[in-house]
């Protein structure tokens, strides 16, 4: 469509192309100066994003030094460095970074390693079947976290659910498992549900970009007499890097988050703090505790750390990344 | 005889992925219709079906009232920040500018400011502004998307430039360029936006809970929580809210589904 709008205007640009540069040149005086205009039509994103992320950026750094409720009335009390001193002496801290870590590497089966095989998998079933089944493996990306997280307690229910039925009915265990109360098992439900709505994504994204390498490449293996695995490790393995780079990053960036609307509604960061991440601490010392001040400082361990390790990944994925040109 | 498994092995793998995605939802909902009693057994049909669960959800919270306000915030949300991504996306497209690279840097960073660094200053300032527990506290804060705004400019910048140069030398102003000649050729992508920037600020979670206090201003996502939190849980009613709370999103993915798909997955890809 844009193709035949092109071909029409571009017709008749051709006829007025004259009458119209000597227009613009009398306009040119009295009106808004070029280096104005840019600004003008940035002016909203600018004046959105200084004011609600960067100013509260800076506050939330400033109040790591200050010990402070959010009440009304009060006055924020400087603290010097105490608050990260409580911070690192806390034991859920310790429990958050490990657990942080933890989201992070459950992610990554969903997020690259079962995707990729999966994508190498079906990369030649037939396009009409794809796309009904990738309207079907996307619908988790979509679903709300909260009703997500219903939907899982209930058929993760220790005496209701529909899973501990099926592991009682096979002889796997002899009575319902409390998933959500026992350690160990809460973070690895939270984890394998965060993977859930991952991996359909993840898939598809890896499909489109075995979708783009070239057919010249399999051709060239075939005439080499290479098949089946060797093919996927010598020749998809190394074209998807980017992608693999991209979910890594994404995987890095949205476990945390992710997972923190299925653990404030599943477990809230219990049993023993054992199901708690970064974000949460953050959330828990500021709205449970009203510690701003511990709150920030963990906010601030946490852009730091992140921060540094979304640079070692660029610089990473520019060196290793190989693209196809 | 393996030929035909190694063409039957990529069907089989996709159903089990599809199956595995769809059943949580299929369970939701055939549980919603299970009576008292129906609900505690596991079969996999309502064999009486029954819409007490519902009237009981909607008789629990104001789920109408919730409804409402998720509508209202998610439009109003995703409206404004497609007009602030789409004033963006026309700076950057149209003109190379001093300072352009600092802007988009700068942007760039933004995006990895996770909410919970940012969310104790802005719950403060919502309160000084005097807009705490109203639906205006859910939009204001997220009228920029740097998502949106990103993705704009890339879909932008797809546009034939001889277009703009043809419409600048009829004497038309930005805006009247904006509007007439970019914004029409645009349609499609800036709808396929629209429609991922309304389902993010259905499903958001943090920032309603905090600024949404009482019942008659919370969200549906918020108000299904409170189905969670009784200690007297009732399932049925539940899974209803669950469902009626995913119905409006799962409408509009049947009918848009490769749109919303290929906007996500544009999304991923930067």
């Amino acid at each position: 469509m844009e193709r035949t709008v092109t071909k029409m205007s571009g017709s008749r640009t051709g006829i007025r192309i004259d009458m119209a540069s000597k227009r613009t040149a009398s306009r040119a005086k009295g009106k808004i100066s070029g280096k104005v205009k840019p600004w003008l039509f940035l002016l909203p994103t600018i004046v959105i994003i200084v004011f609600w992320m960067i100013k509260p950026l800076i506050q939330t750094l400033m109040y790591t030094l200050y010990d402070w409720n959010m009440l009304p009335g009060t006055v924020p009390e400087f603290v010097g460095l105490s608050n990260f001193k409580e911070l690192f002496n806390a034991p859920e801290f310790g429990s958050a970074i490990v657990n942080t870590f933890y989201y992070i590497l459950m992610m990554l089966p969903f997020s690259v390693i079962l995707p990729m095989i999966i994508a190498a998998l079906i990369q030649n079933v037939n396009p009409k079947m794809q796309r009904i089944y990738r309207a079907l493996i996307f619908i988790p990306m979509i679903m709300p976290p909260v009703a997500t997280a219903t939907v899982f307690q209930w058929l993760l229910h220790q005496t209701n659910g529909l899973i501990n039925h099926v592991l009682i009915s096979v002889g796997l265990i002899d009575n319902g498992i409390n998933f959500f109360m026992t350690e160990g098992l809460a973070r690895l439900m939270i984890a394998l549900i965060t993977g859930w709505k991952m991996i359909g994504f993840a898939t598809l994204m890896f499909s489109a970009s075995i979708g783009n390498i070239s057919p010249e490449y399999y051709e060239a293996a075939k005439m080499d007499g290479s098949r089946g695995i060797r093919r996927f490790i010598d020749i998809t393995v190394p074209m998807l890097s980017p992608t693999m780079m991209l979910m890594i990053m994404m995987s890095i960036l949205f476990a945390s988050q992710w997972t923190f609307a299925y653990i404030d509604v599943m477990t809230q960061g219990g049993p023993y703090g054992t199901t708690t991440n970064i974000y949460y601490l953050i959330y828990k010392y500021a709205f449970g505790n009203s510690n701003v001040g511990v709150s920030a400082a963990a906010s601030l361990v946490f852009l730091v750390v992140f921060g540094i390790i979304a640079l070692l990944l660029q610089k990473l994925s520019s060196r290793l990344a190989f693209y196809d040109n | 005889m393996t030929k035909k498994l190694s063409r039957l092995a990529p069907h089989l793998v996709l159903i089990v992925l599809a199956f595995s995605a769809v059943f949580p939802l299929y369970w939701m909902f055939i549980s919603s219709l299970k009576g008292s009693t129906e609900i505690l057994g596991f079969d996999l049909i309502a064999a009486q079906p029954t819409l007490k669960n519902y009237i009981d959800a909607f008789t629990t919270v104001p789920l109408f009232k919730m409804l409402f306000n998720s509508v209202i915030v998610s439009l109003g949300t995703a409206l404004v920040q497609l007009i602030v991504a789409v004033l963006f996306a026309y700076a950057f497209m149209r003109w190379n500018f001093k300072g352009k690279n600092l802007v988009y840097g700068i942007l760039s960073i933004t995006w990895l400011i996770p909410i919970q660094a940012i969310m104790i200053p802005n719950y403060v300032e919502v309160i000084n502004m005097g807009i705490n527990n109203t639906l205006l506290a859910m939009i204001i804060p997220h009228c920029c998307s740097v998502f949106a705004n990103i993705s704009m400019y890339q879909n932008f910048n797809s546009m034939p430039r001889a277009l703009i140069e043809a419409a600048r030398m009829d004497g038309s102003s930005e805006l009247q360029i904006l509007k007439d000649i970019v914004m029409p050729n645009m349609k499609s992508s800036i709808a396929s936006l629209g429609i991922v920037l309304v389902i993010t600020a259905w499903n958001d979670y943090l920032w309603p809970t905090l600024v949404a206090r009482t019942e008659d201003v919370k969200p549906i996502q918020i108000g299904l929580k409170s189905f969670s939190g009784s200690d007297t849980y009732m399932w049925g009613a539940s899974m209803a809210a669950a469902t009626i709370s995913t119905i409006p999103i799962l409408v509009v993915y049947i009918f848009m589904n490769r749109r919303i798909i290929s906007s996500f997955m544009k999304g991923g890809i930067k």
